[in-house]
């Protein structure tokens, strides 16, 4: 097998993780299980595999409410997860953290905020933090195209650029923002935008394909390390509906066929040799995450009050 | 002029500005440990955040006293991802107001990010934050938020009122407190000079009587400490009226025992605080004393704050918004002699007229 043949599948392992888990929240759904909104990153895998696989163990991720994805790419650990989607003393942040605040800091993932773009200028501050201290470690800031409309996505960008912080600005690209389009929300292009502060910018539209989000990301760390920030904007899709895990085509905000034109291209779906020769150890490993979620304690009263300061 | 906050048998003393205080504390921060830094808007030009960062930056460089643009969001969020990687951040602005700007990563995110995440995230830094007063600061440049900030949990709040409170407090915050502070300064006290004792008891991150008395319990806020020590002092030459002076100095962990147990012993309170009534720290007093002991006051209380309007500018109008000395005084005496207590009232009209040489900076 050649080593360009070795990335795919070992990217291709994470990303059907990752969609096997969410279809798994799916399934438990209805038993009321999970008691938490979920934003799920179906369709979206390929994104946070792409990325984190270019990333070293020491560098910072701050992710989003829709941060499955995020949490398992960066290694996460996956039965913590679901006890933290079950509201369980095992769980991530004993409970407190549900799916949109998912963290990993033992991995590198900071936190995930509900509140769009508000954690963006954490990574700058914490690449501010990096440089200081001489470090090669960078911060990256993952945020919709929607987050780039708030004020704050402006006041990082600028300050990236002025103290040249080793952040990379990386946007999923899903065209909506909850259920509004981009062309009723944003006047400007988002790279010609980011390009006015001088950060240097990529888009890339086949987001689907996880080794050349990997490749692209690659490139984008190797300028972020030398000193200077960038923006990765990154096209994708999401096939469910913005929170919970039905489909919301019905609806008519959006079409099916641009969904399904996406999934034309999406290996998780196309490849279905690896799919199938995968699945079973895949599934194995969510088995097993799930049972721990269910065997982990409640959290009582004694945690009501733990850690508020 | 030099106003005494009383502490238990001070050793040797000194005089410090409250400017002066905090530029030691900053300096003395920055001095103990690599992590600590200071940003904000003018941290490092000639004024130096009213003196109290002066000279830093070049003391320290300009990667750990630096300015930054005009985004008090983005600086929050830069100061909460940079704790969050284990720096102790120190954030400024200079008028409390402009932290409302802030507000989104001070509440959404750095009072809960310990929580939220079950341990996991800590962002501890201070936020410190200025009031103004007088001189037509106007509605924009004049609010003190403690009652806001101190409704959240995840935050701790506090309110020096005097050189000795930054020099005790500062250095058990920086770099040593859990989680974020905002420290709610106030212009009118940054040029007064103040005794400071270096040993003896320090003032702890919450309330402490700054002036024994048995007759009215004062429980007071930031200028207002100093406001009512000058008024307990006219009481006790006047009518010898013993009026004791807390100065509640954590808003958000306050010494509830210490004021309920003064309370206990006078029957009679007065709150002097720099805000709002409505809503606000005097309400909330109230709530813990009724909690506890229902029946410890044996006459309604008296509550001095901002009038219920924005702050206007004209001085004529600014005298009548805020509690002046003249009020402070009355409310002393009333609780303790009654309406008809007869005894004359100082004639200073008001608070500026003890700081009217106050032209700024601003």
């Amino acid at each position: 097998m050649s080593s360009r043949d070795e990335l795919y599948r070992r990217l291709f392992r994470t990303a059907l993780l990752i969609r096997l888990v969410e279809q798994r929240i799916i399934e438990l759904y209805p038993s009321d299980k999970i008691q938490s909104p979920v934003h799920l990153s179906i369709g979206q895998e390929a994104v946070a595999v792409g990325a984190c696989d270019a990333l070293r163990k020491d560098d910072v991720v701050f992710a989003t409410y829709r941060s499955h994805a995020f949490y398992i790419a960066k290694g996460g650990r996956l039965d913590a997860m679901f006890a933290e989607l079950y509201g369980r003393m095992g769980g991530v942040s004993k409970g407190k953290a549900g799916s949109m605040h998912l963290s990993a800091p033992e991995v590198g993932l900071m936190g995930s905020s509900a509140v769009v773009a508000s954690a963006i200028p954490h990574a700058v501050g914490a690449a501010l933090a990096f440089k200081r201290r001489k470090s090669s470690r960078i911060a990256v800031t993952v945020f919709g195209d929607g987050a780039t409309e708030e004020g704050v996505y402006h006041e990082s960008l600028n300050f990236a650029a002025l103290t040249k912080a080793p952040v990379l600005f990386l946007c999923e690209d899903n065209g909506l923002a909850v259920h509004s389009h981009r062309h009723i929300r944003q006047s400007y292009g988002l790279l010609q935008h980011a390009a006015s502060y001088g950060i240097a910018t990529r888009r890339l539209d086949e987001g689907w394909d996880a080794v050349a989000v990997r490749e692209a990301t690659v490139e984008a760390v190797e300028r972020v390390r030398a000193g200077e920030p960038f923006l990765l904007e990154i096209a994708t899709a999401r096939y469910k509906e913005h929170v919970g895990v039905g489909e919301d085509f019905h609806f008519g905000y959006r079409a099916q066929a641009d969904i399904d034109r996406w999934k034309r291209h999406d290996p998780l779906i196309q490849d279905r040799q690896l799919v199938e020769a995968l699945t079973p150890e895949v599934e194995r490993e969510i088995a097993q995450a799930v049972a721990f979620a269910e065997s982990s304690p409640t959290p009582g009263r004694a945690e009501l009050l733990t850690d508020v300061l | 002029m030099n106003v005494t906050a009383t502490k238990q048998k001070p050793t040797a003393t000194r005089v410090l500005s409250y400017a002066g205080a905090l530029l030691e504390t900053m300096d003395a921060g920055l001095a103990s440990s690599p992590n600590v830094f200071i940003m904000g808007q003018g941290v490092d030009d000639f004024k130096g955040i009213f003196g109290s960062t002066t000279g830093l930056a070049e003391k320290y460089g300009a990667d750990r006293v630096f300015d930054v643009p005009l985004m008090e969001e983005g600086m929050t969020g830069a100061a909460i991802g940079a704790a969050l990687v284990g720096d102790y951040p120190i954030t400024t602005h200079i008028r409390a107001d402009f932290a409302f700007l802030a507000m989104n990563q001070i509440i959404n995110l750095a009072s809960k990010y310990s929580y939220m995440f079950g341990g996991l995230m800590r962002c501890p830094m201070l936020i410190r934050v200025v009031v103004g007063r007088s001189w037509g600061q106007g509605a924009q440049h004049s609010q003190s938020p403690q009652a806001t900030f101190a409704h959240y949990p995840g935050l701790t709040v506090v309110m020096p009122a005097t050189s000795q409170a930054i020099v005790d407090m500062y250095p058990q915050i920086i770099n040593k407190h859990p989680g974020p502070v905002i420290s709610i300064e106030h212009r009118l006290l940054y040029n007064l000079d103040f005794s400071v004792a270096d040993s003896g008891s320090k003032i702890p991150l919450t309330s402490y009587v700054a002036r024994p008395g048995k007759d009215v319990t004062v429980v007071a806020t930031s200028v207002m400490v100093i406001e009512a020590l000058r008024a307990a002092q006219y009481a006790e030459d006047k009518a010898g009226i013993q009026a004791e002076v807390i100065d509640l100095n954590s808003i958000s962990d306050p010494d509830w025992d210490l004021v309920v147990d003064s309370v206990r012993k006078t029957g009679r309170l007065v709150i002097a605080d720099t805000s709002w009534l409505e809503y606000g720290l005097a309400g909330e007093v109230c709530r813990q004393l009724v909690m506890r002991d229902p029946g410890l006051l044996r006459v309604p209380p008296a509550m001095l704050g901002m009038a219920k309007a924005p702050c206007p500018t004209a001085k004529s109008l600014e005298d009548l918004y805020y509690p002046s000395q003249h009020e402070t005084v009355d409310a002393i005496l009333t609780q303790v002699k009654g309406q008809e207590h007869g005894i004359p009232l100082p004639t200073e009209r008001s608070m500026t007229e003890g700081y009217k040489r106050f032209r700024g900076p601003f």
